[in-house]
């Protein structure tokens, strides 16, 4: 790392202290001014006197001033206090999220080594098989399972495997039960589409290098060239790709978790912005938020460190 | 949901005007992708002429026992739903719910921000290319899911206020006017996040486009800044941007299937895949009436899948190196 870099991270860090400010904002303003009252989701719609719901406005800080109510907020999350769950009572928000957003992102890490795992050797074949029947074949197979739809693929899966077949249960019965392994693959498999795509291009965008030639004519063996000359260098990209997909990890993935009936944050989401539960939809937007920035500085060190020929700051912006 | 967040990936080199002709024949060449296209067709023209080609009143009930949930029959192709209505007949419908949504879509995201953002952002730099690029990043950043989540939720609390003021203010009917607050509110939903992608791809091609001597010897000549634009910058923008686009189309697309699959889109009795398929989609269910599932969401598996396609034909096609073996 030289000194260019150093310089490089302390701008891109201050950079998004700004940009999380402008999100805190929108979103707090978003959330507060969306219709719905915090006091009907504590008590149950329409079975409060007005005096209670006053109580209750004064105990959450709910009948200051925006602004107020902003700063309040702001405090308490740069000190890691979440806020309190206005949906399940008396818990506070960092109870809600932070096991469920375990179990998601726990599966999501799972799920993404597989995807990798697959997609990449799968677009190391097509991009060297191009020319013939398989390259397309092969991509396209897996682009129709990405075109299903999950709302689509897990009922039909479902009762193929647990009702048709027997071979698993239908409910959530923790991490390490068997019955995990048909959502983990319905995380893995579709995405491998994408992952294959880019590692095909990739591959073909350096496979006529200069570079690769000398190898050739050098008298390596090809498979050698291929791993060692060609993938390598086509590996690049794949920083970017594997880099955005993990902010998704904590956000866990909806519709797996709705049919599957595992207590992630995904369904915790819905259930939020539904009830609305404001702390906890702020909550998880900043997580998420922060996380995407994060990444976003991880993959340029990555790059920075992996290829000394790019130049922080003039690239990518 | 990552809308045309997909596109911008595929890190496409700027391809020459001149080569129009020679992509039609390369892409003509591809059997996959003539296959898709052939299948969008009907897709596009099924939909577009809906009330000629449905066989039923879409939403037209039966109560009779025997006339709900029916199988495939030579009456109603696709079965019938639990309600007694005609599954062809409403697929139909959906396929014409899909294309207005994502021609809303396109036109507002993908054209108005996408295209007209990112010309602007490429072409003037300086402050204008700063401030659109961070808001794009600033979006970028937000959790699309729960941000799409919650501003539907947020608006569908005031639609019945809204649907009836709209009917008092025009000539529409209240049901009319509910199902067109639906659409402007999926679509406000979906544009926030559908518009970045293709912003990046059109800014990139502008700044590389602008500093070519073409457009300088235009700016000498003295031609305004919407005729550069216009002339000189957009016809070498396009193909990159059409191709961004169409491999963006079945995020776009399933963004409302997805919304209305939760109740938080198009809701029955107007037809959309997503409210189609909700009322097929369980193990159990489906065990005892496959054909709701099977029909109501083929139609849609094979337009996303057409759209990834094309998507990818026209990504290899303008790639030219890839071209080159």
């Amino acid at each position: 790392m030289g000194p260019g870099l150093t310089g490089y991270l302390i701008r891109r860090v201050l950079w998004a202290v700004p940009v999380l400010f402008i999100i805190s904002v929108a979103v707090f303003w978003i959330v507060r001014a969306a219709p719905g009252d915090p006091v009907d989701s504590i008590l149950g719609r329409d079975f409060y006197s007005e005096e209670q719901a006053e109580q209750l406005r004064d105990k959450y800080g709910y009948s200051d001033p925006l602004p107020v109510q902003y700063w309040k907020w702001l405090k308490n999350f740069s000190q890691g206090d979440l806020g309190i769950s206005t949906r399940h009572r008396d818990f506070t928000a960092n109870e809600i999220i932070l096991p469920k957003m375990r179990i998601s992102a726990t599966l999501g890490i799972i799920a993404l080594v597989i995807t990798f795992g697959l997609g990449i050797p799968v677009g190391i074949y097509a991009a060297l098989a191009r020319g013939t029947i398989l390259d397309p074949l092969m991509i396209s197979t897996w682009l129709m399972i990405d075109a299903i739809p999950y709302f689509v693929m897990i009922p039909v899966i479902q009762w193929l495997l647990a009702i048709k077949l027997g071979l698993i249960g239908l409910g959530y019965e923790g991490l390490t039960s068997p019955n995990i392994i048909v959502p983990i693959l319905l995380l893995s498999l579709p995405a491998v589409a994408g992952v294959a795509r880019i590692m095909r291009a990739s591959i073909l965008s350096v496979i006529d290098e200069d570079y690769v030639r000398t190898a050739r004519s050098k008298g390596l063996r090809e498979s050698t060239v291929i791993f060692t000359h060609v993938a390598r260098n086509a590996m690049l990209p794949m920083i970017t790709v594997i880099g955005l997909s993990l902010p998704g990890l904590a956000g866990g993935s909806l519709f797996v978790e709705l049919f599957f009936g595992i207590p992630g944050i995904a369904r915790e989401s819905l259930d939020a912005v539904l009830a609305p539960d404001f702390d906890v939809i702020l909550a998880l937007t900043m997580i998420s938020s922060i996380l995407f920035v994060v990444a976003n500085i991880l993959i340029d060190i990555a790059y920075a460190i992996i290829d000394p020929r790019v130049r922080l700051g003039e690239a990518r912006g | 949901m990552a809308i045309a967040e997909s596109a911008e990936l595929f890190q496409v080199e700027h391809a020459r005007p001149r080569e129009q002709r020679r992509w039609l024949r390369v892409l003509l060449g591809k059997k996959l992708a003539m296959c898709a296209l052939a299948y969008l067709a009907v897709f596009y023209l099924a939909g577009i002429f809906a009330p000629l080609v449905a066989t039923h009143d879409p939403t037209k009930t039966e109560i009779s026992v025997e006339a709900r949930l029916a199988g495939s029959s030579s009456e109603h192709w696709f079965g019938t739903d639990r309600l007694g209505r005609d599954i062809y007949s409403r697929v139909v419908y959906a396929a014409r719910t899909t294309i207005i949504f994502t021609f809303a879509v396109l036109i507002t995201g993908g054209v108005f921000l996408g295209l007209g953002l990112g010309l602007l952002a490429g072409y003037r730099g300086g402050w204008i290319d700063t401030a659109i690029m961070r808001v794009g990043e600033i979006l970028a950043g937000l959790p699309t899911l729960i941000m799409m989540l919650a501003i539907t939720a947020a608006f569908r609390t005031h639609i019945n206020n809204l649907s009836f003021d709209l009917a008092d203010a025009t000539w529409l009917s209240v049901d009319e006017a509910r199902t067109l607050v639906k659409f402007v509110i999926i679509v406000g939903a979906t544009v926030p996040f559908a518009w970045v992608g293709s912003a990046r791809i059109v800014r990139s091609q502008a700044l590389a486009i602008r500093e070519l001597p073409y457009v300088t010897a235009a700016e000498a000549a003295g031609a305004s800044t919407p005729r550069i634009l216009a002339r000189h910058i957009f016809p070498g923008v396009l193909p990159l941007f059409v191709v961004g686009l169409s491999a963006g189309m079945a995020g776009i697309a399933g963004a409302e299937v997805g919304l209305s699959f939760l109740g938080l889109g198009i809701d029955p009795p107007t037809s959309s895949f997503g409210n189609l398929i909700s009322e097929g989609a369980g193990a159990r269910f489906f065990e005892q009436f496959p054909h709701v599932l099977i029909f109501s969401s083929l139609p849609v598996i094979f337009f996303f899948f057409a759209w990834n396609l094309l998507g990818d034909a026209l990504v290899d096609i303008l790639e030219p190196r890839a071209n080159q073996r």
